[in-house]
């Protein structure tokens, strides 16, 4: 036992002289495709970083969202955790928890990234995230159902309304979705908000400046309605996650899914070329073309042990090679500008983000969370209670008054 | 022996002052907590003194989650107790394999909730999920376990239900050894039925067995939280909510610790009152013996 002992002294003293940091990163990629990737990369940092231990510590993403305060709060915090971008990031730049990383960029930020990127990874002045990649959200479909009914891509409302009326008859289910974990209906109300009433608009709506009785907003509802009326979204879509939702389309039983690239990572090889997406339709021809394209990345929190190992890590995930590494493999859009869209699928996204009129995030990153959860919770008890829906923005409007005083 | 007095404190001294750590500073730190807006991530909080509450109860999702937990409190009890007495009796027998079924019934009591839940969610997935499956072949329509508002907490009270009759079970037949066997002879002799026999000698007999099995579940049922945490998150809407999952969710999902702790008082007095209720119970019959 001794002997045990003062091997591990030893060891531990060498590595001690040698100089070894340590780096622990926590991150929410617990999705197999995106995790294994990762992983290697961390492999690839390792390599070049002999002196630098690192370790991993992955978290189901649900988990991970509540998990994070406690971290960032921790005399303990990990070094490096993944996040949003946006507001979900502002709200924790605001209080102190994170550490500003602007002396990472060499060249400032512009260097590497779209300067568009910037207000989502900055508070104040300062940089607090290094974005890593983004992706944009569209319409997900079966090609080969389409094709077996004739159908052709709908680009206005009315057209979409009648490629639903036509898969339902078929005997598909037009539109597959997962309400368990709320999220999934915030891209709904995010699209159908862009496409009724503008992204001017939205904007001010997540920033609390409109309130949730607004005539547009009930417009925006009777849009909604239409398709929850006709029967056109999944039964029971309340107990199934997103990924539940998504093997609907995988099986072919679903034939439409609103969600971002993500969906790629889990869909089964053989139906992944099946898989395409197209721009969610035109609902207003004088509002122009805007998408949600979430921003997905790193960033230290104030707390952390090892800010030095920190940082060296996120100018790595900053570079062009492992930007370019972990976009390819997962057939997303690198954040650093010099990286060519991966693949045909990715090309298309882009050319479709860069011929839109304008961007956000997703509704839970661009409005306050607590503003996020009622609203999304509201979006849901409204899909299946759609008569409740005055309530439903009363209560709203109730909270909005209460978190944005 | 007089002078040793003090020994009973000196060991429990140290136990004493870890569950002061543990217990009795954590329960003050939220009462304290509950007069506050802190939000879990700002150094600074400001008193606001009963807003919590005062918000509390005007809050509709906090009123369907104490609704619930009533609903939970007598359908948890209500099931898992007279089915465990149910089985035990059915049990207590002497027949071939009666080992072999006490431990398969004992088996869900070994599962953590959190399996259970995940089992349950099979068991209830709306489409090919094993209790729509099941219904199909008598062609009735599948139904929305988790996905219908309306029955969502009973469907979640069925599944913590399952492992709780097991626990009830456990309790009735340690109880059921207890019965003098000549006592039941006589009532048999006297020509007591078996139903008689029932009512009027095991279960008074049973009763210590019953108040444990009864109290047990009900602070079980207040203090809910995994179940519903694994299988719906209190969803849809919250309407499968209750205490513990609402105040889950708002203090570490909506960033309102103040308001979270609020929950947390109103469910710690609630859950106080039975448990003085049950040892008190205890205590009175440690006192007989």
């Amino acid at each position: 036992m001794k002997k045990v002992l003062f091997v591990l002294l030893a060891i531990s003293i060498a590595v001690s002289l040698l100089g070894t940091q340590k780096l622990v990163i926590n991150s929410y990629m617990s999705d197999p495709a995106p995790k294994k990737v990762f992983a290697e990369l961390v492999e690839q940092f390792e390599a070049d970083h002999p002196d630098i231990e690192v370790t991993v510590n992955t978290f189901a993403h649900e988990d991970f969202k509540t998990l994070l305060r406690t971290w960032l709060n921790s005399s303990s915090a990990p070094d490096v955790v993944t996040w949003f971008a946006g507001e979900r990031m502002r709200y924790f730049a605001s209080k102190g928890l994170l550490e500003p990383i602007d002396d990472i960029f060499k060249g400032g930020f512009e260097a590497y990234f779209p300067g568009a990127f910037k207000s989502a990874c900055a508070y104040g002045d300062r940089i607090y995230f290094v974005p890593q990649s983004w992706y944009w959200w569209g319409v997900y479909y079966r090609k080969s159902i389409f094709e077996k009914l004739g159908l052709t891509i709908p680009i206005n409302w009315y057209q979409f309304l009648n490629t639903c009326e036509k898969l339902k008859e078929a005997g598909y289910i037009p539109i597959t979705i997962g309400t368990k974990y709320l999220w999934t209906a915030a891209g709904w109300f995010d699209y159908l908000n862009m496409r009724v009433n503008g992204l001017e608009y939205h904007l001010k709506l997540t920033n609390g400046e409109i309130e949730y009785t607004d005539k547009g907003i009930k417009k925006v509802f009777e849009y909604w309605q239409q398709l929850v009326d006709a029967g056109y979204f999944i039964n029971n879509h309340t107990s199934y996650s997103w990924q539940d939702a998504a093997n609907y389309l995988f099986t072919g039983d679903a034939a439409m899914y609103l969600m971002g690239q993500f969906i790629k990572d889990v869909a089964p090889e053989s139906v992944k070329d099946d898989l395409d997406f197209f721009r969610f339709p035109v609902i207003n021809g004088e509002i122009g073309l805007y998408e949600d394209t979430p921003i997905d990345g790193f960033m230290i929190p104030a707390k952390a042990q090892n800010k030095k190992a920190a940082k060296i890590f996120l100018e790595f995930i900053a570079s062009k090679e492992a930007q370019e590494y972990f976009a390819s493999n997962l057939g997303r859009l690198a954040a650093n500008k010099d990286v060519p869209a991966p693949d045909a699928h990715a090309q298309k996204g882009l050319e479709m983000i860069l011929a839109s009129n304008g961007v956000m995030q997703f509704y839970d990153r661009d409005t306050n969370p607590e503003m996020a959860t009622a609203g999304m919770n509201g979006f849901v008890e409204f899909m299946v209670y759609p008569e409740r829906i005055d309530l439903i923005l009363n209560n709203l409007e109730i909270e909005r008054q209460r978190i944005f005083k | 022996m007089k002078s040793q007095k003090w020994v009973p404190y000196a060991f429990l001294a140290l136990p004493l002052l870890m569950y002061s750590i543990w217990v009795i500073f954590p329960i003050i730190q939220t009462l304290y907590l509950s007069f506050t807006d802190w939000d879990g991530v700002s150094p600074e909080l400001s008193f606001i003194g009963w807003d919590n509450f005062k918000l509390l109860f005007q809050d509709p999702y906090f009123k369907i989650s104490l609704w619930n937990n009533i609903k939970w409190l007598i359908g948890f009890a209500g099931i898992s107790v007279p089915l465990g007495l149910l089985i035990a009796m059915l049990l207590d027998q002497k027949f071939k394999g009666s080992k072999v079924y006490k431990t398969l019934m004992y088996l869900p009591m070994t599962l953590s909730f959190v399996v259970i839940g995940q089992i349950w969610s099979w068991i209830l997935e709306p489409r090919c999920g094993a209790l729509n499956s099941f219904l199909g072949i008598f062609g009735l329509k599948s139904v929305g376990w988790l996905s219908d508002p309306n029955i969502v907490t009973y469907s979640l009270i069925m599944a913590a239900s399952w492992r709780q009759i097991s626990y009830a079970m456990v309790l009735y037949l340690a109880g059921l050894k207890q019965v003098p066997k000549e006592l039941v002879e006589a009532a048999w002799v006297d020509g007591a039925n078996g139903w008689k026999r029932f009512i009027h000698i095991i279960l008074p007999m049973l009763r210590p067995a019953t108040v444990v099995a009864v109290t047990v579940s009900v602070i079980d049922s207040l203090r809910a939280f995994d179940i519903v945490y694994v299988l719906t998150r209190g969803g849809p809407f919250y309407s499968s909510s209750v205490m513990a999952n609402y105040m889950y969710i708002m203090a570490f999902n909506n960033y309102r610790m103040g308001y979270g702790s609020a929950i947390a008082t109103v469910q710690f007095l609630i859950t106080l009152g039975f448990i003085v209720f049950y040892m008190r119970n205890v205590l009175k019959k440690e006192e007989a013996l």
